[in-house]
């Protein structure tokens, strides 16, 4: 039989075992009258220094350590202060000189950069950039430009080579002709487009047209 | 016999099919109407589901006669398809016509309409009269597309046409007059041409950057109407919101004028866009602003976008208030910039399909029927 050591021994008498070793010796302490006497032993000592400690040794001056508790307390603060300030001017220096010089980089770049892609992009591409931007300053991001969708077009008279239509509401009315040289293509402002031919079977000059329904 | 059967059969479907088609086609001409129709043909017209959409394919050919004792120069027939466009019409309109009393002529309408497959099962086409002209100009019809107008003014430049090609014919004889007829083949070819949109409202649709562009202006020595000023607003190959500043310099009152509209792009090229009308009461002397609140749009088929850079505006038409019209003369037309860009008349595109068909010998022969 293995017994317990020492250290196993106190800890089981004031009860600090863990879960396992609690079972353990207390199985090997119910068996073995040696062990089991050496944890009464240890018990009833226990039980004695805390009779002891229970009393408060009559000359302690409570005014006296709670003075210098606080005393302690305001020297780790002023300590903790004095390193603050100690590191503070030297650290913010040199990150604020080192952000102010990146920015002129970054500054310095971007210039260079908007100046050579000004100089190399066409006119038109150029005015339509600034159109956009203007738009940007004079329509709010968000707001709604107008009822419709701002991309949709709202087509309603379309005159081609191929035909006229007039268009309301995704329903379409066109006029076609046959094919012929020297169609001619008009539209009429009041609300109108019209396509001229000349049938070649008769010969007669035909002029289609669409109004719109507005006009 | 079991193929006859068969053949019968879809005659029969065909047959069916067919008066379904033109069921969905009413012919209406008034009682007092001085044409009368003599027959109506549907050839190929057919009615087929494209997608979520119906698509009706109307080719109507029409025979109708003059059933009066003048001679007929030109007639415009009003088509609606209420079922499709609620307010939108069209017309046909047939000039440099003269058809003799009891004489017949045919009329070709090809129509397509597109709507909805959830709309209404029927897509009833309308086609009446809106108005004929005769020879002595007197006009008869409802004219709510102011037919009469326009087919005054056809007749007018017809006249103006044959008198024009009748003095070559007298000054130099066919050749003359077939030199005349293959100039303006020429011309005809040559003549750039643009396919035209109207956007409803005056919002430019690019984000091309918008600028006021001035026009310049054609002047016509005769002509009653002098443009005095006028902008229109540009942007890439939109123009929009035209406005124009005219004034009567003529000793009647006018009550309707009409602009034509060039336009030049970057590369110098210049195109007729299109005209800007106006309906007003225009005394001697007085001036008159004509706004139109339109923007037009030219998309390029193929090709690189059309840049406007400049307009050019002359006077292309006036109607006095009695009535009577005053076009541009040969001598006007004869300007360069205009002859870049107008295409010929009705009457004198008659006349070219005339010399295509029976050479300088037909044309001839029928100048001499005027």
């Amino acid at each position: 039989m293995k017994h317990p050591n020492e250290v196993q021994l106190a800890l089981f008498a004031g009860g600090d075992l863990g879960y396992w070793d609690r079972w353990r010796v207390r199985r090997h302490v119910s068996r073995c009258s040696g062990c089991e006497s050496e944890v009464q032993a240890l018990r009833t000592a226990g039980e004695q220094v805390r009779e002891l400690t229970a009393e408060l040794p009559k000359d302690v001056n409570w005014q006296s350590l709670a003075e210098e508790m606080t005393g302690n307390i305001r020297v780790g603060l002023a300590a903790g202060e004095a390193i603050a300030r100690f590191d503070r001017p030297a650290t913010a220096g040199k990150a604020s000189g080192l952000g102010w010089n990146a920015a002129m980089v970054v500054a310095c770049a971007t210039a260079v950069f908007v100046a050579g892609f000004w100089i190399n992009v066409p006119q038109p591409q150029k005015d339509h950039l600034l159109t956009a931007l203007r738009r940007i300053r004079t329509e709010r991001i968000g707001t709604l430009v107008s009822g419709r969708n701002a991309g949709q077009e709202d087509v309603v008279l379309e005159a081609s080579s191929f035909g006229i239509e007039v268009k309301e509401n995704g329903r379409t009315m066109s006029l076609t002709h046959p094919a012929s040289p020297g169609v001619t293509v008009s539209i009429n402002m009041k609300g109108s487009a019209g396509v001229r031919y000349v049938d070649a079977d008769t010969g007669q000059v035909t002029t289609n047209k669409v109004y719109y329904a507005e006009q | 016999m079991r193929s006859n059967k068969i053949c019968l059969a879809a005659c029969f479907l065909g047959m069916l099919m067919s008066g379904a088609l033109s069921a969905a086609v009413s012919i209406h001409l008034p009682p007092d109407s001085p044409v009368v129709l003599i027959s109506s043909d549907y050839g190929d017209t057919s009615e087929t589901a494209r997608g979520g959409a119906m698509l009706l394919d109307l080719h109507a050919a029409l025979t109708l006669r003059n059933s009066t004792q003048r001679r007929i120069r030109g007639i415009t027939l009003l088509v609606t398809a209420q079922a499709v466009t609620p307010g939108g019409k069209g017309s046909v309109t047939v000039t440099s016509l003269d058809i003799g009393p009891n004489e017949s002529f045919p009329v070709r309408v090809d129509l397509r309409l597109l709507r909805p497959l959830q709309a209404s099962g029927e897509s009833p086409v309308l086609i009446g009269l809106d108005g004929v002209l005769f020879d002595d100009l007197s006009f008869y019809g409802p004219d709510k597309l102011s037919s009469r107008r326009t087919l005054t003014l056809c007749e007018w430049e017809a006249r103006r046409d044959r008198k024009y090609f009748k003095s070559l014919l007298a000054e130099g004889g066919s050749p003359r007059l077939q030199q005349e007829i293959l100039a303006s083949m020429t011309h005809s070819a040559d003549r750039p041409t643009l396919d035209v949109q109207m956007i409803r409202g005056g919002r430019a649709t690019n984000f091309e950057p918008e600028k006021q562009v001035q026009f310049a202006f054609l002047r016509l020595p005769d002509s009653p109407i002098e443009p005095t000023d006028g902008m229109a607003r540009i942007a890439g190959n939109e123009a929009r919101s035209p406005r124009l500043e005219v004034k009567n310099r003529s000793d009647r009152p006018i009550r309707y004028i009409e602009i034509g509209w060039i336009l030049k792009d970057r590369g110098g090229r210049e195109f007729l866009a299109g005209s800007v009308p106006a309906d007003l009461n225009l005394a001697p002397g007085q001036k008159s602003q004509i706004l139109e609140n339109t923007t037009l749009k030219f998309p390029q088929r193929g090709g690189g976008q059309l840049a406007i850079e400049g307009m050019t505006g002359f006077v292309s038409n006036v109607q006095f208030a009695d009535g009577s019209v005053w076009i541009p003369s040969r001598a006007d037309l004869g300007a360069p910039q205009l002859q870049r860009v107008m295409a010929p008349s009705d009457e004198e595109q008659r006349l070219v399909q005339i010399y295509r068909k029976n050479g300088i010998k037909g044309v001839v022969a029928e100048l001499n029927k005027f």
